[in-house]
């Protein structure tokens, strides 16, 4: 095994600006695309195994210091499609990192493990029986430890997270402090635009220079193109290089006998499509499932200050079980600018009136169970989100507004926005069905907002009704793995983070 | 290798969406043809604020959006400095829409475009710009209650103008917002995290 080469700050990504001839062609043991949760700890698992790695990147790298704390411009430079990413109705803003280190960058630190009653789904309906509790344990447990996972602190309960855990508490409902990977957290507020003083344990901190000590070399501004096979068995991919400006600065090949498709729930179906390859079952791109999210901001009558502390304190847990609900409520802090994007306090005056009280207002982020209606296509030219809320997640969708509505006005606050696209605003219990009730699922009438694509090429023992083994090889390459959000068969109800980083470190023991 | 044949969104324009999946662009050239011909005058057009240059925003675009920043943001009620005088909001969309690629730009006007000119019977087929303040208020609450395309249009319109205005510092310190302050607060930097003990 080569030398291993840590380095304190920073990586060593060739980029773009590097590149002096029209093509490259390299060749690896694996070649992993994409450097988000997936991506960073297949590669560093592999090799650490002593496999020669490459790690291909679509989006830039931006090293941390050079993250600028404002939002508009965080969704420039570090999200996918700058932040544009939206189902084709326009009405669900499908949020995903571009960039070396993927949605982990850019992600609010929350962990949770998969709820055990999730797993237990997964081996009655997909055959996955190898996936239990006790199984999956030990893989937690060390990615858990390897980003310095633990419970928030009380001095990371933010005034917005302690309002809402003493209403909580008035409610007798179940109330936990969130779990975040992040070590010493800053209190600035900002995780969404990229964690400056490299606090937060993202990919960009963590796994990919831990990869690159044991020999991964990665590319950033590398968007792979096709997967290649040969006989029927994985044998590398065709990338393009593109410079900033959006002109190509070189093609390139990497042969390797391993290909590891961890480009997220969106981009990975798409270069399966792309490349017409492991769609047996013709399932590569649907199931599309993404915990379709609304913010629901209350306002208090002292001043919480949302953009200040811990941007995430504490979650209420009471109906997480589909049978009592299927969702789950977390305390969220917030900016300006979210705060114009993702309420509807009316026009003018009362638009005026809640800004000019922003200082007054904590939210709540709501996470639904949803169902995997959705489907991610690729018409030869572009892809395509399309997802709708169904009608039989809607009634979810409902009560989880109402539970928000009356966990704020349990809390203190005397106003509660529903952000829908018309003004809604519930000042008291006898408010809240008369708001909420008559929503409708329509396109276009709430305003979603979703951090957590999964789904699109679900695990299953069965090649016919899935797109991938619980191994993380497709059901029909041999050599071509996916470790990343798409393997999960069904939505998880809480955030996935922890869910994929188990998933890849144990894809890539298999691997081994 | 082929391109996308359209662009993204960014975020905060993707109520828009609706507008160019329903076969309305081909009416934003018509629109544009329109505006650029001289039938401008035609839409109540009003003198650009100030002396502010525009790159990306037609005089007209310039007239719907500046209306309705000061139907949406009130602002010198509420003590927060001017959306229009002093936080230059039309010029930062101005600025903004530089950076969309061209689709998009084609897209956004063709949805001022319809916000401008939707005919309504309630409003006496009159254009935004011309309805006086409370109609123009009930105009926009009227469109986000109003079909599904209406709906994303203002909702769209809406952020827009918002994030334009509240992305100034200036409107910072009247809301107790800090910005940025990883710099101002000297938070240390921790650098890579240590590899994992084996
Ligand atoms: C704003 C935000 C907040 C979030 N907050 C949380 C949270 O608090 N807790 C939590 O558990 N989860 C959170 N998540 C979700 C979590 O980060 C993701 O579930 C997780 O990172 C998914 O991992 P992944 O490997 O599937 O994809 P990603 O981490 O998104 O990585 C995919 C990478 O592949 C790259 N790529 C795409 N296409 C190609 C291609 N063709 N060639 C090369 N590279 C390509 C992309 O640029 C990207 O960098 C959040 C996500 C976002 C966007």
């Amino acid at each position: 095994m080569s030398q291993v080469k840590w380095q304190a700050s920073g990586l060593q990504v060739h980029q773009a600006s590097d590149v002096t001839s029209e093509h490259i062609a390299l060749e690896a043991d694996v070649v992993v695309v994409g450097s988000g949760a997936g991506g960073a700890v297949t590669a560093y698992e592999l090799a650490r195994m002593g496999k020669r790695v490459i790690v291909l990147e679509a989006g830039p790298y931006v090293p941390s210091q050079a993250f600028t704390e404002d939002f508009t411009e965080s969704l420039h430079a570090l999200y996918q499609d700058k932040g544009g990413q939206a189902n084709s109705s326009g009405d669900l803003l499908v949020l995903q990192g571009a960039c070396v280190g993927g949605s982990t960058v850019v992600n609010g630190c929350v962990c949770f493990r998969t709820p055990d009653f999730i797993l237990q789904d997964w081996q009655r309906d997909f055959g996955l029986s190898e996936l239990t509790e006790a199984e999956l344990a030990p893989y937690f447990d060390e990615v858990e430890q390897n980003l310095s996972v633990h419970d928030n602190g009380e001095h990371e309960i933010a005034r917005h997270g302690q309002v809402i855990r003493a209403g909580a508490n008035k409610l007798g409902w179940s109330v936990k402090p969130l779990r975040r990977n992040i070590r010493q957290c800053g209190l600035t507020g900002h995780c969404l635009s990229g964690c400056k003083t490299e606090r937060k344990q993202s990919m960009l901190v963590t796994y990919l220079p831990w990869a690159q000590a044991h020999g991964a070399r990665i590319y950033s501004d590398t968007r792979v193109e096709k997967v290649v096979t040969e006989g029927g068995v994985a044998s590398g991919v065709e990338a393009v290089v593109t410079r900033h400006d959006g002109t190509v600065a070189a093609t390139m090949t990497v042969k390797a006998p391993r290909v590891v498709l961890a480009a997220g729930a969106v981009q990975t179906p798409v270069l399966l499509l792309k490349s017409g390859l492991a769609n047996r079952s013709g399932l590569v791109g649907k199931n599309f499932a993404c915990h379709p999210s609304l913010l629901v901001a209350g306002r208090y009558p002292e001043p919480i200050h949302p953009w200040r502390g811990a941007m995430l304190g504490v979650h209420v847990d009471e109906f997480m079980h589909p049978d009592k609900g299927g969702f789950i409520l977390e305390d969220g802090g917030f900016g300006l600018v979210e705060m114009t994007m993702l309420a509807e306090p009316g026009t003018g005056k009362p638009f005026m009136e809640y800004m000019e009280n922003a200082r007054y207002l904590a939210g709540l982020v709501t996470l639904i169970h949803d169902h995997n209606v959705g489907a991610i296509e690729w018409d030869g030219e572009r892809k395509a989100i399309n997802y709708q809320l169904s009608d039989a997640d809607f009634p979810s969708m409902k009560r989880a507004i109402k539970a928000a509505a009356k966990l704020h006005l349990a809390s203190g606050a005397t106003e509660v926005y529903v952000p829908a696209s018309d003004k809604r605003v519930i000042r008291s219990e006898a408010d809240i069905d008369l708001q909420v009730d008559s929503l409708e699922n329509d396109p276009q009438h709430l305003r979603m907002v979703s951090y957590h694509p999964q789904g699109t090429c679900h695990m299953g023992a069965d090649p016919d009704h899935s797109v991938v083994k619980a191994n993380g090889e497709t059901h029909d390459v041999p050599g071509l793995y996916v470790a990343d959000a798409s393997l999960l068969p069904t939505s998880i109800i809480v955030n996935p983070q922890i869910t994929v980083y188990a998933l890849a470190t144990r894809i890539a023991r298999h691997m081994s | 290798m082929k391109n996308n044949n359209r662009a993204p969104l960014p975020g905060h324009l993707a109520g828009l969406e609706p507008l160019s999946r329903r076969g309305f662009l081909r009416a934003s050239v018509l629109a544009g043809a329109a505006l650029t011909s001289g039938c401008a005058s035609l839409f109540g057009r009003k003198d650009a604020p100030e002396t502010l240059q525009y790159y990306s925003l037609k005089p007209d675009e310039v007239d719907v959006i500046t209306r309705l920043t000061e139907i949406m943001l009130p602002t010198e009620r509420y003590g927060l400095p001017s959306s229009t005088t002093v936080v230059p909001t039309v010029k930062n969309i101005d600025i903004m829409a530089q950076r969309f690629p061209e689709q998009t730009r084609e897209l956004l006007g063709l949805g001022i475009w319809v916000f401008n000119n939707r005919p309504m019977m309630s409003f006496k087929f009159k254009k935004f710009t011309s309805l006086s303040d409370a109609k123009a208020l009930e105009y926009v609450n009227a469109m986000q209650e109003g079909a599904f395309f209406e709906r994303g249009l203002m909702t769209t319109l809406k952020a827009l103008i918002a994030l334009n205005y509240w992305r100034d510092e200036r409107t910072w310190p009247g809301l107790e917002y800090h910005g940025p302050v990883t710099e101002t607060w000297g938070v240390r930097r921790l650098g890579n995290a240590p590899l994992p003990r084996a």
